[in-house]
């Protein structure tokens, strides 16, 4: 049997009277990438403070490896890379002084390593620069070479897309891939974006005040092709192209918008749909699937329950 | 352990700040040693300094047989009496317009080291909170007891490093500007009979270096309990720079009650022993190693308490 990497039981989290996180569990297995999604407020963070033993655990337990991470630290934090929130370093030090002092925290991290993870990230030009002068983009990637220096087997990264570009999205999801793959790391990211989660993860978790509100395979979570969906259809004139789509028994919704309309129908139903907009002398500039938005999707799951 | 101590090494001198603290210090033994220096007596003989002791001798004792002279002063003119009679009958002349002067002189910056390590120990902790870098700090294995103690043995090597900064630059400078003349001048002071005695004026010089060190230590400690506490840097150099300063008014004045020979500040100054009297009779040197001690301790678990047991949410 496989032992999961990570195991959460019932955790709770109070500070004061306010329950932060309330009895939380779950299992990550070897070589998933696992996202934590939610709003802002929803406890992400606070869940990966305790994960890492920055934040004492109120109530349940968190294993790493076997190893509880409030009663054997040191063991069960050995294994474990990460960013908490930003990546925070010594910006009076350069991208390299950073790396050494980490290296220096864990035995047997080489120079070769060093020399190797700064590769991976792509930091070769710019190491021996002071953090300083870092972009974002460059203090994240910086983040995730010392997250890796030790070649943790679970790999944590709160919020890692802040401040990338959708290239450097891109590139990350890549390299959170291949470290899957090639070395077997586990990977739990958290993001409050749905369409970044769909982009890195095996499996998510959403998030709400706190509460896990479902687990799911990022398949199931995007929903299937005969799940109704929203579309952008860029047509002109717009009142004829709502004329023409109520006329079609199907969609479920008609509304105008600025270059065209936006229908919510299920996705067979869209070729009916467009010829008959053609028949009635519609002119089409474009179709686009529009992506529901996080909000729509939780308050889809959570039964209209407002976030925040 | 020696690894996180190397980490805390580098993160303090590899910042302007550390290097412009030192260069302040070598800056102030450099003014104070030329400023000594510019005003002595160069036209004195070689011998003058006998023709002053024995003037000075006739005043000692005019005050020894003034019936109206109080009890201390007289026994610290007899002092000095003794002190002028052994110079001239061994032929030793005092300190002044010689390099001494401005070494010894010197030795009353350890007061800028302690105001220095004091700045740096309260951003060595409680900067990593303000900056968020404590948090990729606590995530390896390393427990916060050894990080706690790796930032503070790193303080105390940086106060040691600066006083021997101190030491080395106050007696080139000195040494330089007197072409290392009475290099080998001893120390006449008494004993505790009253007796004349030499001692090594290095050795007294390192004695009161490590008296004064005492208090720097104590001052970090606080700035570090502080720092724990409150995870302010700006918390912890003020209220530790506020204490270092404001010591001397608090004990003058609580001077009058008998409980003030608990307060640290009382007991800081361990040379009140060696020279002169204490600040409350009764006192002895025993009695404030134990309040000094107990302090010690007390700072020390406020700081490993707060530390180890509060949350990181920065
Ligand atoms: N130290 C704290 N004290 C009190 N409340 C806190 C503390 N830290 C976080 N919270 C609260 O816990 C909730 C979850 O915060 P957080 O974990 O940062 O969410 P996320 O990372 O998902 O945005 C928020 O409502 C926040 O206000
Ligand atoms: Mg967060």
């Amino acid at each position: 049997m496989n032992e999961p990497i990570v195991s959460l039981r019932n955790v709770t989290k109070r500070i004061g009277r306010k329950t932060i996180i309330d009895n939380v569990s779950f299992d990550v297995p070897k070589g998933e990438i696992f996202g934590f999604l939610g709003p802002n407020g929803a406890g992400k963070t606070t869940t990966i403070r305790m994960m890492v033993g920055l934040m004492s655990i109120t109530e349940g337990t968190i294993t790493i490896q076997g190893k509880n991470i409030a009663r054997e630290f040191e063991q069960a934090i050995r294994h474990v890379g990460g960013i908490v929130e930003n990546p925070e370093m010594y910006k009076f030090l350069s991208g390299y002084h950073n790396l050494v002092h980490y290296a220096r925290m864990v035995p047997g991290v080489t120079k070769d390593r060093i020399r190797e993870v700064v590769e991976l990230v792509k930091l070769e030009d710019r190491i021996h620069d002071k953090v300083k002068k870092y972009s974002l983009g460059m203090r994240q990637r910086l983040g995730v070479a010392q997250a890796l220096l030790h070649r943790p087997s679970l790999l944590i990264l709160d919020e890692p897309t802040n401040g990338l570009d959708p290239a450097g999205i891109r590139e990350l999801r890549d390299y959170l891939r291949y470290l899957t793959r090639e070395e077997g790391i586990t990977v739990i990211v958290s993001s409050h974006l749905l369409s970044e989660m769909e982009l890195m993860c095996d499996r998510v978790a959403i998030m709400m005040r706190g509460r896990i509100i479902d687990v799911k395979r990022i398949g199931e979570l995007i929903g299937t092709n005969d799940d109704a969906q929203t579309y952008l259809i860029e047509a002109s004139p717009s009142e004829l192209a709502i004329a023409a789509v109520r006329e079609i028994a199907g969609a479920i919704a008609v509304k105008p918008v600025q270059n065209g309309i936006e229908v919510t129908t299920d996705r067979d139903r869209i070729p009916d749909i467009l010829a008959h907009l053609i028949r009635m002398e519609v002119r089409i500039y474009g179709v686009t699937p529009l992506r529901q938005s996080l909000e729509d999707r939780f308050l889809e799951i959570t039964g209209g329950e407002r976030v925040g | 352990m020696v690894n996180l101590i190397r980490n805390e090494n580098m993160k303090l001198y590899r910042r302007w700040r550390t290097w412009i603290m030192a260069a302040l210090m070598i800056g102030a033994v450099l003014i104070g040693s030329f400023v000594d220096w510019h005003y002595d007596n160069k036209d004195a003989g070689a011998d003058d300094w006998k023709t002053q002791i024995t003037q000075e001798k006739q005043h000692w004792k005019e005050m020894i047989a003034d019936p109206k002279t109080e009890e201390g002063s007289k026994n610290y003119a007899k002092d000095q009496l003794a002190i002028g009679e052994y110079r001239l009958a061994h032929d030793i002349r005092p300190e002044s317009d010689t390099m001494w002067s401005g070494i010894n002189g010197s030795a009353q910056l350890i007061m800028l080291i302690t105001l220095f390590t004091v700045i740096v120990a309260g951003d060595s902790l409680a900067g990593e909170f303000s900056t968020g870098t404590i948090k990729l700090l606590l995530i390896r294995p390393a427990s916060r007891l050894k990080i706690l103690l790796s930032k503070y043995i790193s303080m105390i090597l940086f106060g040691l490093l600066l006083l021997i900064v101190l030491f080395v630059v106050s007696l080139l400078t000195n040494g330089l500007l007197y072409h290392f003349k009475q290099l080998d001048l001893p120390l006449v002071s008494v004993d505790s009979a009253g007796n004349a005695i030499e001692l090594s004026m290095l050795g007294n010089l390192w004695k009161s270096y490590m008296l004064n060190g005492v208090s720097t230590i104590l001052f970090v400690t606080l700035a570090f309990m502080i720092s724990s506490a409150f995870r302010s840097s700006a918390m912890a150099i003020g209220i530790s720079i506020f204490a270092l300063f404001a010591g001397a008014i608090i004990m003058e004045l609580t001077q009058p009650y008998a409980w003030s020979k608990y307060m640290l500040f009382a007991n800081l100054d361990l040379s009140q022993y060696l020279n002169g009297r204490p600040y409350q009779d009764g006192m002895t040197m025993t009695f404030s190693i134990l309040v000094l001690a107990a302090y010690f301790i007390l700072f020390n678990f406020v700081s490993w308490f707060f530390f180890t047991r509060r949350d990181v949410a920065a």
